[in-house]
């Protein structure tokens, strides 16, 4: 087999930034697809070494980033499937939502989870840092009408007119809450992968 | 008043038509590997003289990883007179079970079809409708 060295520079180059498109995956899977598309593009371009046909192979393959794209879906699932955090998790379910309606749904519900999973923690931080100025604040207002919110000022100050309803009670209520509310967003994602994706490998029934 | 009924986009057959090639893929795959172990390149090869099913090769990887993820096709490495290794791929059990359930759907599904479209080989045009205020009344 005769590859020329220009040639052969266009090859690894193309391999290269393939294997820098798969830097997520697990370094012994990500060299065993490189290898796969060097043997292919060997096999397609032996006997022949002109430029052409090495452009020619190249592009029917696509750009790197477009094949390692079409791995990347499925290895990003497998992880979902597989993590313990929150952040793989959510990355995976931002895919699945730029691919179904289902996916659109399941990463809404997931973002409002972790959010105020995560307000109520940081409530409780708040709580520590600025006991007097963090609450469940009730308050009259002059003109008849009832509010109630959660708030916290760095002023250090309440509210003007505002009762605290919880107190210390927050941090309690925040420290159960909050990370149970992570851990339930958490486990929603991952069930909603398994029980709703599945790989397009056939036509569904 | 102008007809404002949507016509069908010029494409829109065309369109069909990939989806009907990419659903039949994968049992395409299955079927090539049938009768023993394949490289990627034999693959496309096999379906390209076999089928009319053209392959874009950059899809045909990460399908049989993905085959492979599921448990469906085997993989190892095999050296070559060619002077690299090939990945050859064969199908497991389930590989074989899935395969022979997709063909048995697949030929429930054609011959029905078939038999579905028999009017159409025939090629008379459709009986005129009546118009719609005539059916109303009736």
């Amino acid at each position: 087999m005769t590859v020329s060295v220009e040639s052969q520079k266009t090859i690894d180059a193309y391999l290269a930034e393939l294997r820098r498109q798969l830097r997520e995956f697990m370094n012994e899977d990500a060299n065993d697809i490189v290898e796969e598309i060097r043997a292919h593009i060997l096999d397609k371009t032996s006997g022949a070494s002109s430029t052409e046909k090495i452009a020619e192979t190249l592009a029917a393959l696509g750009t790197p980033a477009e094949l390692a794209g079409r791995y990347r879906t499925d290895e990003l699932f497998r992880r979902a499937q597989r993590t313990r955090s929150p952040l793989v998790s959510l990355h995976s379910l931002f895919r699945w939502a730029t691919l179904s309606l289902t996916g659109i749904v399941v990463f809404l519900v997931s973002v409002v989870g972790y959010t105020l999973g995560g307000a109520l923690v940081l409530f409780v931080v708040a709580k520590l840092i600025f006991p007097r100025a963090t609450g469940l604040w009730e308050s009259h207002n002059p003109d008849g009408t009832w509010s109630l919110g959660l708030s916290s000022s760095s002023g250090g100050t309440p509210p003007p007119g505002a009762h605290d309803l919880l107190g210390w009670w927050l941090v309690l209520i925040g420290l159960a809450l909050g990370p149970l509310l992570i851990v339930l967003t958490f486990r929603f994602g991952s069930w909603s992968i398994r029980r709703f994706w599945r790989p397009r490998a056939w036509p569904r029934a | 008043m102008e007809d404002s009924r949507p016509s069908p986009a010029p494409d829109s057959a065309e369109k069909w038509e990939i989806q009907l090639r990419k659903g039949s893929l994968e049992l395409a795959i299955l079927a090539s590997l049938w009768e023993g172990s394949l490289y990627g390149l034999e693959i496309l090869r096999h379906l390209e003289s076999s089928s009319d099913l053209v392959v874009v090769e950059g899809t045909i990887y990460p399908l049989l990883s993905r085959l492979r993820a599921l448990g469906l096709v085997d993989s190892e490495w095999v050296e070559s007179d060619s002077g690299h290794p090939r990945k050859y791929y064969r199908l497991t059990a389930a590989g074989r079970r899935r395969a022979l359930e997709m063909a048995r759907v697949w030929e429930q599904f054609s011959g029905r079809m078939a038999s579905l479209l028999e009017p159409l080989k025939k090629g008379s045009p459709p009986k005129k409708e009546p118009p719609l205020s005539l059916k109303e009344k009736s």
